[in-house]
C-alpha cells in the first residue's frame, strides 16, 4: 500500500511510473512555442475542471488507466491556456501519457497541472509533477476515503437501514458526498491557487494525514467488527444432569463478540497468507453449511 | 414484470456508470437495495438487504485500482432476488456473490479491450481533435451504461422463477446454512481493510473501537467522532513536537512501517 511504503520503495515506484509515462509519450519537443504565461484561469474554469473531473475513468483501460479521462477533465482549460495550434496539441499529447491517480483527490493535481500549464513551464517538468504525485495522492485517498470515511458512512448507514428506516440512504449519501464534494472542489482551488508551492505541503503532510486518518478506520473496524460480525453457537455441554449453553453460558461470560472476533482474525490471518476475498467467501459459505448440518453453528 | 426488470436494468446501468465516474456512491448497496425495492413495491425488504449487503462489500473498494467483485450487480441482483423469492436478507448474499464475481471478470476483460482506444486517442491529440476524445470517453460511459443494463436485466427478467423455485425447494438447512454464512461474511470486508491497513502502531485503535461496542454499547457514530479525536490529537501534537525532535521521530515512524 502506498501510504504504508518506505521512501525507497516509494521511489522505486515513481521511477515506474515515469517510465511507464515515457512509454506511453508521443511527445515531439519539450517546450512550448508561445512561452508568454497565458491569462489567469478563472474560479469558474476551475469549477468547469472539477466538475469534469468526476469522469477521470471514463475510459479507464490497463494501457493507460485513467489518461483519457484525465485529459478530458483539462481539456476545456487547456484551449483557454494554449492559443497555439501546435502548443495544445503537445499538451494534449503529454496528457494523454500513463496515469494512475485516486479519483477523489485527482483534483489537486490537475489544479496545480494548470497552474503550471498557465505559466508554460516545460512539459518535462509538468510529467515530472504529475508522476511525483501520483503516489502521495494515491496513498492518502486510498486512507482517506476507501479506508476511513466509507466505512464510517456506510456503518452509520446500515445500521439505519437493518432497522428499516430511510434515514440509511439518505443520511449515507449526504455524509459521504459532503466531504466528497468539498475536497474535490477544494482542492481543486487550493491546487491551481498554491501552485508548485503545495507539493512541499503535499510531501509533508502525506504520512501524517495518512496516519490520522488510519486511526480513525481502524478504530471504526474494531467498532464494526463488533457490531456487525454474526457468529453463535447452539452448542450445549452436559454436566451430568445439568446444560449449560455453551454461548451464554461460557463465551459470553468470557466475552461478549469472542466468536466473530476470533472467525474475523482468522480470516485476516488467511489473507495475509495470500488466500484471495472470493476463496474466503467460498469458504465461508461450506463453513455455514456444514456447521448447520452437523449443529454446530 | 417487464416494466419492473427495465427499470432495474437501467438503476443498475446509472449505478454502473457511477461506480467508476460519478462517485456520489448511490451504487452502493445501501442505497441500491431500498431504490431496487421501491420498484419491486417492498422498500423496507430493500432496506433490509441493502443493509446487509453493504456490510459484506465495506471492504470491497478499488484499492491501488484493483477490481474487486462488483458491488452494483451483487446489490441490485441480490436485492431483487431476496423480494422476488421472498428469501432471508442473509440468504440473498448466496445469490449475490456468485453474479459480482462473475461480473468483476467482464470488467477486467472490458478493461483490457478498451486498451486499443487510447492510440485512437494519441492520432486525434496529433490532430487536435479535441472533441473526438470527448466523445471517446462519452463512448466508454455508454459502454459501461449498456454492459450494466443488460447484465441486470437478463437474469432478473428470465431468472426470477427459477430462482424462486430452487429457494422453495432446497432444504431448511441449506437456507440456515447460507443465512449463517451471511452473518460471518462481513469479517471478509473487514478483514481486507484490516489486511491493508493494521500493523502494530493501529492495533491499540482496533481494540478500543472493539470494546467500546462490546462492553460500552456505543453507537459507531460516537466511536467515529472519539476516534476522531485522538487522530486529532495526534496530528496536532506531531505538528508541535516537529521542529525540535524532527529527525528522531521520523526515525521511530519509520520503524513501525
Amino acid at each position: 500500500m502506498a501510504f504504508n511504503d518506505s521512501e525507497a520503495a516509494l521511489a522505486a515506484k515513481a521511477e515506474k511510473r515515469m517510465e511507464q509515462a515515457l512509454a506511453t509519450s508521443s511527445v515531439e519537443r519539450d517546450d512550448y512555442v508561445d512561452t508568454t504565461p497565458a491569462e489567469p484561469l478563472t474560479k469558474k474554469d476551475i469549477n468547469r475542471m472539477a466538475w469534469r473531473s468526476l469522469a477521470l475513468q471514463a475510459s479507464f483501460n490497463y494501457e493507460r488507466m485513467q489518461a483519457g479521462g484525465w485529459l478530458y477533465t483539462l481539456i476545456p482549460a487547456l484551449r483557454k491556456i494554449h492559443k497555439n495550434d501546435e502548443d495544445l496539441r503537445n499538451s494534449m499529447k503529454m496528457h494523454l501519457e500513463f496515469i494512475n491517480v485516486h479519483p477523489f483527490d485527482v483534483t489537486f493535481l490537475s489544479g496545480l497541472v494548470l497552474a503550471m500549464e498557465q505559466s508554460k513551464e516545460k512539459i518535462s517538468t509538468i510529467r515530472a509533477v504529475k508522476v511525483a504525485l501520483m503516489g502521495p495522492l494515491g496513498g492518502i485517498g486510498d486512507a482517506m476515503f476507501w479506508l476511513t470515511w466509507l466505512p464510517i458512512c456506510a456503518g452509520i448507514g446500515a445500521a439505519l437501514a437493518l432497522e428499516g428506516s430511510m434515514f440509511g440512504p439518505i443520511v449515507f449519501l449526504l455524509l459521504f458526498n459532503a466531504l466528497h464534494f468539498g475536497l474535490r472542489f477544494g482542492l481543486a482551488h487550493y491546487g491551481y491557487r498554491a501552485g508548485l508551492g503545495a507539493i512541499n505541503v503535499l510531501k509533508n503532510s502525506t504520512k501524517k494525514i495518512s496516519h490520522a486518518a488510519s486511526i480513525v478506520g481502524m478504530t471504526v473496524i474494531g467498532a464494526l467488527v463488533a457490531s456487525y460480525v454474526r457468529l453463535s453457537t447452539p452448542l450445549e455441554i452436559h454436566a451430568g444432569e445439568a446444560k449449560i449453553a455453551l454461548q451464554s453460558g461460557v463465551l459470553d461470560k468470557l466475552m461478549p463478540n469472542l466468536l466473530p472476533l476470533g472467525f474475523t482474525l482468522v480470516v485476516y490471518w488467511l489473507m495475509k497468507k495470500g488466500y484471495s476475498p472470493v476463496k474466503l467467501i467460498g469458504l465461508t459459505v461450506v463453513l455455514g453449511l456444514v456447521g448447520k448440518f452437523m449443529g454446530f453453528l | 414484470m417487464l416494466i419492473e426488470a427495465l427499470l432495474i436494468a437501467l438503476l443498475a446501468g446509472l449505478a454502473g456508470v457511477d461506480l467508476f465516474d460519478g462517485l456520489t456512491h448511490f451504487h452502493r448497496p445501501v442505497v441500491l437495495g431500498p431504490l431496487v425495492g421501491l420498484i419491486l413495491g417492498d422498500v423496507h425488504t430493500g432496506l433490509l438487504v441493502g443493509g446487509t449487503l453493504e456490510l459484506v462489500w465495506m471492504g470491497m473498494v478499488p484499492l491501488a485500482g484493483a477490481q474487486p467483485p462488483n458491488v452494483v450487480i451483487g446489490g441490485v441482483i441480490g436485492t431483487a432476488f431476496a423480494i422476488l423469492t421472498k428469501a432471508e436478507p442473509t440468504v440473498a448474499i448466496g445469490v449475490a456473490v456468485p453474479f459480482s464475481i462473475a461480473v468483476q471478470g467482464c470488467i477486467t476483460i472490458l478493461f483490457t479491450a478498451f486498451s486499443p482506444m487510447m492510440h485512437k486517442c494519441d492520432a486525434m491529440a496529433k490532430k487536435g481533435n479535441w472533441r473526438g476524445i470527448e466523445l471517446v470517453n462519452y463512448f466508454g460511459m455508454a459502454i459501461l451504461f449498456c454492459f450494466y443494463f443488460i447484465v441486470a436485466f437478463l437474469p432478473i427478467y428470465f431468472g426470477a422463477d427459477a430462482a424462486g423455485a430452487v429457494v422453495k425447494a432446497a432444504p431448511q438447512w441449506v437456507l440456515d446454512g447460507l443465512g449463517v454464512a451471511g452473518g460471518m461474511m462481513p469479517a471478509i470486508g473487514f478483514a481486507l481493510l484490516m489486511k491493508i491497513m493494521l500493523n502494530k502502531n493501529y492495533v491499540a485503535y482496533f481494540i478500543l473501537g472493539f470494546v467500546g461496542v462490546t462492553y460500552l454499547k456505543l453507537p459507531i457514530l460516537a466511536i467515529a467522532l472519539g476516534a476522531l479525536a485522538i487522530a486529532m490529537i495526534d496530528f496536532f501534537n506531531s505538528n508541535r513536537a516537529q521542529p525540535q525532535a524532527a529527525a528522531a521521530r521520523n526515525v521511530e515512524v519509520e520503524d513501525g512501517i
